[in-house]
């Protein structure tokens, strides 16, 4: 072995170090029985049951869910007719569109969250899971948008052509042949968008209504309220555990697309 | 009678200022193997998708065995099509996308697995149906896209530079491979190339176009030695040499500065500026003038290249800055000549061709 390999290696697993020591040791440390969280002193499930015991989890978790389904279908449904619209046509202001889509990507996640705030209170909106479910969709459909307009670049509209010499009509060619070849960018777009909802903290902060927390809320309230308990471990786990799925997902996704 | 499989009677189809086709009229006949060749941007593919309906002509008539389908949509008139990328369809195996067409015209499952089996054979693919698209090689690729479109029994199949993606070795393989398809099928083949070797080799009858407009209509052996007009033959053939002067009739053509040369017979180019058209392989270079009575024309070697089949020579001479000649290399004591030596070249008066006169003849573009 080379020496820039071993410094390679040693950086790779510091940097893999760095990111998933602290979570091993959280989720270690929500079987702790003991309320200290410096010292590990026994196995229990404890706090998992005091936890699912606990309604205000419940009601959180649910409220990121169904925001989180009501924001991909949104922001997906918004990606496709865009970036089919960038990618199929020419039109004036096509790149300055292009460039808008991207901006919320790049934007420090706070200037945003505070000026959708002063947007909703100028025009006078009150706060609402809705003023979240906006926010969560203006800047999911950028990234929904970002892999969908890279599916459908790679899309040759011959494909519709090829079936229509084969004697499809419209209907059946968009749902034989356009829909399928597409599908595995949507699901994707899908996945990403719905991860990017339910992970969110600032912007719901920001812009819900008094007495409505996602899970995310939840865990940043009962952390400035008591501390980080066990508890708190517990629940941050199960809320990792639940990224790591989709995460697999998403890299199954990949492979297949 | 002679049956049509497809009609174009004055189609033309404009771009915004561009005249992608120009007035064309062309009859197909059945269980032809046509070629549509001519330089890249000439109008080639607009037509052929105007045949399949997948493009709308501005004016003009398009007809399918006789019958008017001008306004008929793609996905009913009876045609197959080979796209110049394939389009196989990604989500799909090699025996869904031979299916495909077959599902949509409501064959049963028995009668699919039967068709699908036998075109495998056709196409020399037997075995690969369940592979994946991305798993086959270029030449794979190909004869699959025709298995899918061969499948479906089109009276016309239409191929729109089918092997443009695939490498020298392949592609001469593939041109033996869809000429014995063809005749095995028995359908009407139109056959897009920029191409002239792919449309000598398997055509029957190739119309040359350029600018939207279709210059000549023949066989191979036709238009290559009988060219219409100065860019058929120079697209057409390696190199071609032109000579300019007046026609007086008579077989007797009159070069710049007065010399007489025997050409071929042109009525309608009697007295009238032309061009004669002469190929490099057609003149004989010697060191002794020819008999009286032959062409004869004294030059100087300016260049000379050894081709290993052929000399390549470069003459200067009186009516003409530059006259090549190819000699074919048939015996190891043949004699070369020098640069800069003084030669005499002839020629068969059929040889040397009468075409009209352009001021600016349309500068072929030669690809591949
Ligand atoms: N959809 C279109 N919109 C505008 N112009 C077009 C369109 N399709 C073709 N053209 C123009 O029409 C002309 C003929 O194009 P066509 O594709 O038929 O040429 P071709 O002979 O097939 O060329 P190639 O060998 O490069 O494929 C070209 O000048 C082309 O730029
Ligand atoms: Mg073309």
């Amino acid at each position: 072995m080379s020496k820039s390999d071993v410094i390679l290696k040693i950086y790779t697993i510091l940097l893999l170090g760095i990111i998933y020591v602290p979570i091993g040791v959280l989720i270690v440390f929500s079987f702790n029985n003991s309320r200290n969280r410096a010292v590990f002193t026994g196995f229990t499930l404890e706090n998992y049951y005091r936890l699912l015991a606990d309604e205000r989890v419940w009601s959180s978790f649910y409220n990121s869910i169904w925001v989180a389904i009501v924001v991909t279908i949104a922001s997906v449904f918004f990606a496709i007719l865009l970036s089919y619209a960038v990618t199929r046509y020419d039109f004036k202001g096509k790149d300055i569109l292009d460039m808008l889509l991207l901006i919320p990507i790049i934007i420090p996640e706070i200037v945003e969250a505070l000026t959708l705030l002063l947007f909703f209170i100028i025009i006078g909106i009150p706060l609402s899971p809705w003023t979240i479910i906006i926010g969560h969709i203006a800047f999911d459909i950028s990234f929904a948008y970002l892999v969908i307009k890279a599916r459908m670049a790679g899309y040759d509209p011959q494909y519709e052509e090829a079936a229509r010499t084969l004697g499809a009509d419209e209907l059946k060619t968009f749902f034989r042949v356009t829909l399928p070849i597409l599908l595995p960018g949507i699901i994707a777009a899908s996945l990403i968008a719905f991860v990017e909802s339910y992970d969110d903290f600032i912007k719901s902060y920001f812009t819900r209504p008094g007495g409505f927390s996602t899970l995310p809320v939840h865990i940043w309230s009962m952390a400035s309220r008591r501390g980080v308990t066990v508890d708190l471990n517990a629940l941050a786990t199960i809320v990792v555990i639940i990224a790591i799925f989709f995460a697999y997902i998403r890299i199954k996704m990949e492979r297949w697309m | 009678m002679i049956k049509y499989s497809v009609e174009l009677e004055n189609i033309t189809k404009r771009f915004g200022q561009v005249v992608a086709v120009n007035n064309v009229s062309l009859r197909i006949k059945e269980n032809e193997f046509f070629s549509l060749l001519g330089p890249s941007g000439c109008g080639k593919t607009t037509t052929l998708r105007i045949i399949a309906g997948l493009e709308k002509p501005d004016t003009g008539v398009v007809k399918l065995h006789g019958q008017d389908v001008t306004y008929i949509p793609t996905h009913k008139r009876n045609i197959g099509m080979v796209f110049q990328h394939l389009a196989l369809f990604p989500h799909m195996d090699v025996y869904e996308n031979i299916a495909f067409g077959l599902r949509m015209r409501g064959f049963s499952d028995n009668d699919i697995s039967r068709r699908v089996k036998r075109m495998l054979e056709v196409v020399r693919l037997p075995g690969f149906e369940r592979r994946k698209i991305n798993q086959l090689s270029g030449g794979q690729q190909q004869r699959v896209a025709l298995a899918r479109a061969l499948v479906m029994e089109p009276e016309v199949l239409l191929l729109d530079e089918p092997l443009g993606a695939l490498d020298l070795k392949i592609r001469q393989e593939m041109m033996v491979e869809l000429k014995r398809i063809q005749r095995e099928v028995g359908t009407t083949f139109v056959y897009v190339t920029h191409d002239q070797n792919e449309a000598m080799v398997m055509s029957d009858r190739i119309a040359v176009m350029n600018e939207g407009v279709i210059q000549q209509v023949d066989s191979p052996d036709t238009i290559y030695m009988r060219p219409k007009n100065i860019f058929v033959a120079s697209f057409i053939g390696e190199q071609i040499n032109f000579i300019e002067g007046v026609y007086k009739g008579n077989q007797e053509f009159e070069a710049k500065g007065g010399m007489v040369l025997r050409v071929s017979d042109n009525p309608d180019a009697i007295n009238k500026k032309s061009v004669i058209a002469i190929r490099p392989e057609r003149i004989m270079i010697g060191d002794k003038a020819p008999p009286r009575g032959m062409n004869s024309v004294e030059g100087r070697v300016e260049m000379m290249v050894f081709k290993g089949s052929s000399i390549e020579y470069r003459i200067s001479a009186n009516i003409s800055d530059e006259i090549i000649v190819f000699v074919p290399n048939i015996s190891p004591t043949m004699k070369m000549y020098k640069i800069g030596e003084k030669v005499y070249l002839t020629w068969d008066p059929e040889a040397g061709i009468v075409l009209p006169f352009e001021s600016k003849p349309a500068e072929p573009r030669k690809i591949g």
